[in-house]
């Protein structure tokens, strides 16, 4: 879903894209299901209207700017293999964790843990546990026979030999492993808190934070939940599973485009460009040196895990104008309200008063395009959940929003903080999640994650 | 307990039956591609009534997949063995006549033979292949038969007997408390008399239907705590701490006193099944997670990780009388110990200031995920017993 040739990127919560075919007006009754932050919808209402748009391309007539201009991005293409399970194997090891710059896989799992390591020793000894686990399930192979010694050394159910399927396996730190247990604190990284709780949040505690994070992403379900049972496995001792999260990415409708969140828009347009190391240097990697930063840190990520359920229900009575204009894109094509390409960069210099792309829009807020804006950019994965429905049988569906970030105040919370009060918050509600620090990459087959934490 | 118990399928591991022969023929297969960059290998390996694995060879040390195809018009058990003590590297249980089974190792130095057991046949050992140097390969285990297993479970059967007679005197009293009114005095001496049953907990199968009369929770119960088909510790626990009266719970722990009598006095007839000895050393304990730890079978007393101690003595005792036989077969015993005591030594830290027991959902977050996580730890652990204490014929 990244876009490697647009600088531009959106911000934290749900995102991008828009449309031209309307569709029915919606109920035209917007006042039916209002909740408590009505003031803020019919405000928003209000300043929507004026926002007709020019140049409604008709999505299947007309075909897509996108399409004409520019290859399928590698996310297409990673998609289609995954949809031939022909992903091949991720190298694991590198200067990076391998898991942090390819596009949103088909299938991923976010899993928060608190350590329950007796110690440093022991709590080295899970690291390297977690790094032998993910290089031998990240390669695939055959599992040990274990003779007449005891169960089988493998769960089965990716058949007899296990498929490497894409798998990336990244663990992350929470600030709450630097405690008094494991004698690191005079380690913590320089921005690393428990994860900020925004206006618009309603934190769960039992689903926010952790002291270590676990992100498999895979081509298939069975793929990541076989690498999930197996790292449990053998970590039964070391650490506690306290919540966990499943998302997955659809395919780009109509092809060619860009896939879509669970409001119906394509989610993750704009995003900085992973193939280039200088953006990567400059959004992404901690460098050796950065202000404060333990060198422990150099290679690795702030890693925001955002968990947001999306009200659907309510959402699917808001009419398509009024959809759009709290997005600030086209749902049917993407393209932002101002253009008919999807990659365009909105001109919003030229629309100081929001008369086309509303002032108060998401993709507006989230990156308003400026020079100071600029470095606040993340490197955004999507990716949609479904956890069943909830107490009044609406469905709990959503988002689970990732981002990779060098800077946690410049980047994730710059971004987050000029979306407080978008009009969209009336119909998302973020309820867990938390801040960890993507660990440096494994080098070779002697390294471990954390080797430089804990080392 | 009662509802708790595993059902018969989750029992498969058939009693290991006759005898054995047979031939065999050794077809070259084609290499096959092994993960791990070692050298690898597949071969056919036939077994039948006249011979088993005749001819077979081995490239060389590393790792190699066997198909071993049963030739005969009967089933048969194969293994791997080292020749000069028996002990099994690799093993295929239940081959149908004309079926072929993969069989996998990592050889290394030593001596192979294929060893074939047919019903109502000795065993036959066929050719042995020496692969010489000093590579490491899958290990080999001496397997346990019945035999080996006789001292033991009589052994346990006697602590048994014991602990039954202990739990007569103790449900006596706690009837007696009911009978007499002092409910204060019961709910102490119920979790006494409860504990010493959970602490016999290796031999649930082999109580049969007292099991489900002495300690049976509502599960599988039309009305549930309201059933009148309810009876037993759960029962009783239910009724002391929900308020329920003297006059309503006598007839409650008399019948708790009889079936407990009738069990101590069936017991010295009763059987512990041999393949059971090694299982319940996990089982036992998957119990625990999964109806004490959850504080599922928490009927008000809150003292579910009570019941885990007395589950971690029923354990240990079972590890106590296996031990001979586990100690030169099971380099893990050590990390058992080490998980078990810290489980142990958790569930004492977890009690309030004043010793009492504290119910599950009032534990802090920190020390129940340090629990749950070592009772985790400590079943990863103790698992591969019951595939080593399984009796095999040789």
């Amino acid at each position: 879903m990244p876009d490697p040739a647009d600088p531009a990127q959106t911000g934290s919560v749900p995102s991008d894209s828009g449309s031209a075919d309307s569709g029915p007006a919606g109920t035209g009754t917007p006042g039916a299901a209002e909740p408590a932050g009505t003031p803020r919808r019919r405000a928003f209402l209000l300043g929507g209207l004026g926002a007709g748009v020019a140049g409604a391309v008709a999505g299947a007539a007309g075909g897509y700017a996108y399409r004409a201009t520019r290859p399928a991005p590698a996310s297409q293409q990673a998609l289609e293999d995954a949809e031939a399970g022909a992903l091949p194997p991720v190298p694991f090891h590198g200067k990076y964790q391998a898991g942090i710059l390819p596009p949103a896989a088909r299938q991923t799992a976010v899993i928060s843990f608190n350590a329950t390591a007796d110690g440093r020793g022991e709590l080295i000894g899970l690291f390297r546990t977690v790094t032998d686990r993910a290089r031998f399930l990240t390669a695939g192979g055959t599992p040990p026979p274990v003779g007449i010694g005891g169960a089988p050394s493998d769960s089965g159910t990716l058949g007899p030999a296990v498929v490497p399927d894409g798998l990336t396996v990244t663990l992350g730190v929470g600030s709450t492993l630097f405690d008094e247990r494991y004698g690191l604190s005079a380690r913590l990284p320089a921005r690393l808190t428990p994860m900020r709780t925004f206006p618009d949040d309603n934190l769960d505690p039992a689903q926010t934070g952790g002291d270590l994070v676990l992100q498999l992403s895979a081509g298939h379900p069975d793929t990541v939940m076989h690498a999930l049972r197996d790292i449990a496995r053998h970590t039964r001792g070391g650490m506690q599973a306290i919540w966990r999260m499943d998302g997955f990415t659809s395919p780009a409708r109509p092809a060619g485009t860009v896939p879509r969140n669970q409001l119906g828009f394509m989610d993750g347009i704009s995003n900085p460009d992973p193939a280039s190391q200088a953006q990567m240097d400059k959004l992404v990697w901690i460098q050796p040196g950065t202000a404060g930063e333990p060198a422990w840190t150099a290679g690795g990520s702030y890693f925001v895990v955002r968990l947001i359920r999306m009200l659907v229900e309510f959402w699917d009575r808001v009419d398509i104008t009024e959809q759009e204009n709290m997005i600030g894109r086209r749902r049917a094509t993407g393209y932002p309200l101002d253009s008919n390409a999807i990659h365009a960069t909105p001109d919003f210099a030229h629309d100081p008063s929001g008369a086309v792309i509303p002032l108060t829009s998401h993709i507006r807020l989230a990156n308003p395009r400026t020079a100071q804006s600029g470095d606040s950019r993340i490197l955004r994965r999507g990716y949609n959940y479904d956890r069943g429905i909830d107490d009044v049988g609406n469905l709990d569906i959503g988002l689970l929003f990732t981002s990779f970030q060098q800077d946690l105040k410049r980047q994730f919370e710059a971004v987050q903080t000029r979306l407080i009060g978008e009009p969209l918050v009336d119909y998302i509600s973020p309820f867990g999640g938390g801040y960890f620090l993507a660990l440096p990459g494994v080098r070779d087959g002697s390294d471990y994650l954390g080797r430089s934490l804990l080392a | 307990m009662g509802a708790n118990v595993r059902p018969a399928a989750f029992h498969p591991r058939l009693a290991p039956k006759l005898a054995a022969s047979v031939a065999a023929l050794a077809v070259a297969g084609g290499a096959v591609a092994c993960g791990g960059g070692t050298p690898a290998s597949s071969a056919v390996v036939s077994v039948s009534n006249g011979g088993c694995g005749a001819g077979w060879k081995l490239a060389g040390p590393g790792w190699h997949t066997f198909q071993v195809y049963n030739a005969a018009a009967e089933g048969a058990e194969v293994d791997l063995v080292d020749p000069a003590n028996g002990a099994i590297y690799a093993e295929v249980e239940a081959l149908g006549p004309g079926t072929t089974s993969p069989m996998r190792l990592n050889v290394g130095s030593g001596s192979y033979a294929f060893r074939c057991l047919f019903e109502d046949a000795d065993a036959i050992t066929g050719p042995t292949v020496t692969v010489g140097g000093h590579a490491r390969g899958t290990p080999a285990i001496v397997p346990i038969t019945r035999n080996d297993l006789f001292g033991p479970a009589r052994t346990y059967h006697d602590w048994i007997a014991a602990g039954l007679g202990t739990l007569a005197g103790q449900t006596a009293t706690l009837a007696a408390d009911v009978r007499g009114g002092n409910l204060a005095k019961a709910k102490a001496d119920w979790l006494t008399a409860h504990l010493t049953y959970e602490r016999l907990g290796a031999a649930y199968d082999a109580f049969g239907d007292f099991d489900g009369q002495i300690n049976g929770t509502t599960a599988g119960l039309d009305g549930g705590v309201s059933s009148p088909d309810w009876t037993g510790f759960y029962r009783l626990e239910y009724g002391l701490w929900h308020g329920q009266s003297a006059r309503q719970l006598t007839g409650v722990a008399n019948t708790l006193v009889s079936n407990v009598r009738g069990l101590r006095d069936a017991w010295p007839t009763m059987e512990i099944d041999l393949l059971d000895m090694g299982l319940r050393t996990h089982e036992i304990l998957e119990n625990a997670l999964q109806f004490q730890l959850s504080g599922q079978d928490d009927y008000g007393s809150g003292t579910t990780l009570a019941t885990v101690g007395a589950n971690i003595d029923g354990t240990r005792e079972l590890l106590t009388v296996l031990h001979p036989l586990l100690a030169p077969r099971y380099a893990g015993l050590a990390a058992v110990t080490t998980w078990l005591d810290r489980l142990a030594s958790l569930l004492e830290a977890a009690k309030r200031p004043d010793g009492a027991w504290i119910g599950v959902s009032d534990l802090s977050t920190s020390l129940r995920e340090q629990i749950d996580a070592a009772a985790g730890q400590a079943l990863e652990e103790l698992s591969p017993i019951a595939a080593i204490t399984e009796p095999r014929r040789t």
